[in-house]
């Protein structure tokens, strides 16, 4: 059975996203990472599925008749969301409002950057890498990176709502913590919050 | 039942969340250390342990600041008269709505809150005749009598519970039932009555339950601050330990009203943070520690007794065609008679309105059905039957049967945002659209910017992980559908 993607058939390919990007669609995504699992936090890979707004990240294209990335309300809703994620990041140490990947999309997505502010915490104590909060979106990739690729769990995502922060454990600096420095979670951010020391300048 | 003696390391890390509501219990609030113990216990990481365990709005993490009973500050108290005193502690919904307003810690549901009762809230059965039919009958005749009454469960989303049970047996492995009695809806307190009143009827069903499902892991999740329902239930269990192979685990945590979607709950219980999971795979695939997993609510549980007991079409005799039977509302807010109403499904929400004596001060000016993921209506422009699914375009829902009932105009732009901020506080944090926009839908309205609170309300509502997101719009779009000159 193939799928329809914007007026394409084609054969589905694991998930939808999997499908959209095998046809060349540059269709952003900021927690999906290509070695993990799907989390499905950030929403930013929203497409009509059968009519209806869907993760396309989170969905198995089997048994999908049709996609529609280019909808009129599935790309504004899309915008908002990314609106709403690049109003979580304020200046950090790499010196752009906005950095990595979300600064790409956003301009994909000519979204205006979020103001700049004073970052709220940064954690240099390890030896390699540098955790910048004022730079995190809470996509979650590195909390899977270390838990569910490396089975290290040196961090977690502590709190809840809005008050959610990437930890290495209860009032733990990045080097009491037991992380190993594998480097696992710094190659999963797609933002410049976990990045190798030096990476700054 | 969760065997706490297993060697495997799945299992064990079920036993962080009760360690954790223990240590709670015993000092009053959670210290890192404490915490660390606990993820000891359950042999989970530290880091992993700090994410669960920060993630629960009932767990202090500081010892508490006074000894006085804490003022609730839900909204039935609120449109009673509760207000906030300077130096005094407040706290969220305590689910004695019908005693509104309170403050202080949970009590035993009162006999004569049980305003009206039927087949499920009518005096318990001293014998289990119903589970001796159950027992008489193989798995598949009991699945097709459940069929035949087309019982729904009563959680809120009316799934039907024979398809259910049917797609997680079709697995062909060891099956797990989880029975959410987690219930932190503000201003719904079913679960409490049945479980402080009527707990036998809730164990036979869990009972039959068992009959059918032959579950590997059984238990039943009670909200954390609901001392005296769990306490009933489990004297209730130990009264009734030989109708179960081994008894059912209950297992309370710290509060939070995500825990009413079901992936989260299994998260709770194994001792992850509590946060939706993908799907698929759905839980009736794989579901606790990857078991095809049953999640029921207490009151579908419940209906079972009912239904071994009597005949099919006994059973059909109340409710609709599609929806038959009775559910619990919980009535509070504004009226003369609060408490717990049972009413066949279908019933207009005027007949419910009438017998709970709506607005002592006057006729009733809006309802909330359906709590912070249903929405507002005003009674004198729509007079739904209440049944599964939307009673209104804009959000009221019969959901798990909460009714708010507002008497003055006045009332309907604090309510809503109340509601608003409710989901926004409650929101785990996991995905961007919920974490990050449901407080700024609550933010904007409250600024007076309908429009972008209805923009931002579509987009909640359509791109959020999972049901609490998806219906934290309702009580914005309803409330500025039917009075938008309240929010100008």
């Amino acid at each position: 059975m193939t799928i329809r993607v914007d007026g394409h058939e084609v054969m589905p390919r694991g998930s939808v996203l999997d499908t959209i990007l095998a046809l060349g669609i540059d269709l952003p995504h900021l927690c999906k990472d290509d070695h993990l699992p799907a989390i499905g936090a950030c929403r930013t890979c929203l497409v009509l599925v059968d009519g209806r707004v869907a993760a396309a990240c989170s969905v198995p294209a089997e048994g999908v008749v049709t996609v529609d990335t280019l909808d009129e309300r599935v790309v504004r809703i899309r915008r908002v969301v990314l609106a709403l994620t690049a109003a979580m990041q304020v200046e950090g140490p790499a010196g752009g409002p906005l950095c990595g990947t979300t600064a790409a999309i956003l301009a994909q997505a000519s979204i205006a950057p979020a103001p700049v502010a004073e970052p709220e915490h940064i954690d240099a104590s390890g030896p390699f890498f540098t955790f910048n909060d004022a730079a995190c979106i809470l996509c979650g990739r590195c909390v899977v990176a270390c838990q569910d690729l490396q089975h290290i769990s040196a961090i977690g995502m502590a709190g809840r709502g809005r008050a959610t922060r990437v930890t290495p454990g209860a009032s733990v600096s990045f080097r009491e913590s037991i992380c190993t420095s594998c480097g696992s979670c710094v190659a999963a951010c797609p933002t410049t919050a976990l990045a190798p020391k030096g990476a700054a300048s | 039942m969760v065997d706490h003696g297993s060697p495997n390391p799945l299992w064990e890390r079920s036993r962080f969340l009760p360690a954790l509501h223990s240590a709670h219990e015993r000092d009053g609030w959670l210290s890192g250390a404490a915490v660390i113990d606990a993820a000891r216990v359950a042999r989970i990481p530290d880091a992993e342990a700090w994410e669960a365990a920060t993630s629960y709005p009932e767990f202090r993490f500081a010892p508490p600041a006074s000894d006085g009973p804490a003022t609730c500050m839900g909204l039935s108290c609120v449109l009673n008269g509760a207000v906030a005193t300077p130096g005094a502690a407040t706290q969220s919904c305590r689910f004695r709505c019908y005693d509104a307003p309170v403050s202080g810690a949970e009590a035993p549901f009162p006999e004569e809150h049980i305003r009206l009762a039927g087949p499920l809230l009518a005096a318990d059965i001293p014998d289990f005749g119903a589970l001796e039919r159950a027992r008489g009958m193989p798995a598949e005749a009991a699945l097709a009598l459940i069929d035949s009454a087309s019982l729904r469960g009563r959680g809120g989303a009316y799934f039907p519970v024979a398809r259910k049970w049917r797609s997680a047996l079709a697995e062909g492995r060891p099956v797990a039932l989880v029975v959410n009695a987690e219930e932190g809806e503000p201003g719904v307190f079913k679960d409490r009555a049945m479980l402080c009143l009527r707990p036998r009827r809730f164990v036979e069903g869990l009972a039959i339950a068992c009959q059918v499902l032959a579950p590997a892991a059984l238990v039943v999740f009670v909200n954390g601050e609901a001392a005296p329902a769990r306490a009933s239930l489990v004297a209730t269990l130990a009264d009734c330990a030989a109708l179960f192979r081994e008894p059912p685990q209950v297992m309370s945590g710290g509060g939070g009203y995500v825990l009413g979607e079901e992936t989260t709950l299994l998260n709770a219980i194994e001792g992850r943070k509590p946060v939706p999971r993908l799907r698929p795979p759905y839980p009736v695939e794989s579901g606790l520690f990857g078991m095809p997993t049953v999640i029921n609510n207490v009151e579908s549980i419940a209906n079972l007794a009912l239904l071994f007991r009597g005949s099919v079409e006994g059973y059909r005799e109340r409710g609709t065609p599609e929806a038959p039977g009775t559910r619990i509302f919980s009535v509070s807010g504004r009226v003369a008679r609060p408490g717990a109403y049972e009413f066949a499904l279908g019933t207009p929400l005027s007949t419910i309105l009438a017998a709970a004596g709506a607005g002592p001060a006057g006729p009733a000016i809006a309802v909330l059905a359906g709590g912070p993921s249903g929405g507002f209506l005003d009674p004198s422009r729509v007079d739904p039957p209440m049944l599964p699914g939307l009673l209104h375009q804009t959000g009221a829902v019969m959901g798990s049967g909460g009714i708010i009932v507002l008497d003055q105009l006045s009332q309907v732009r604090p309510a809503a945002l109340a509601m608003a901020a409710f989901n926004a506080a409650e929101s785990c944090g996991k995905c961007t659209p919920c974490r990050e926009g449901a407080p700024l839908m609550a933010d904007v309205l409250a600024r007076g910017d309908a429009s972008r609170a209805l923009e931002l309300a579509e987009v909640v509502g359509a791109a959020s992980l999972c049901g609490l997101g998806q219906m934290a719009p309702g009580p914005v779009r309803s409330a500025l559908h039917f009075w938008p000159e309240q929010f100008r």
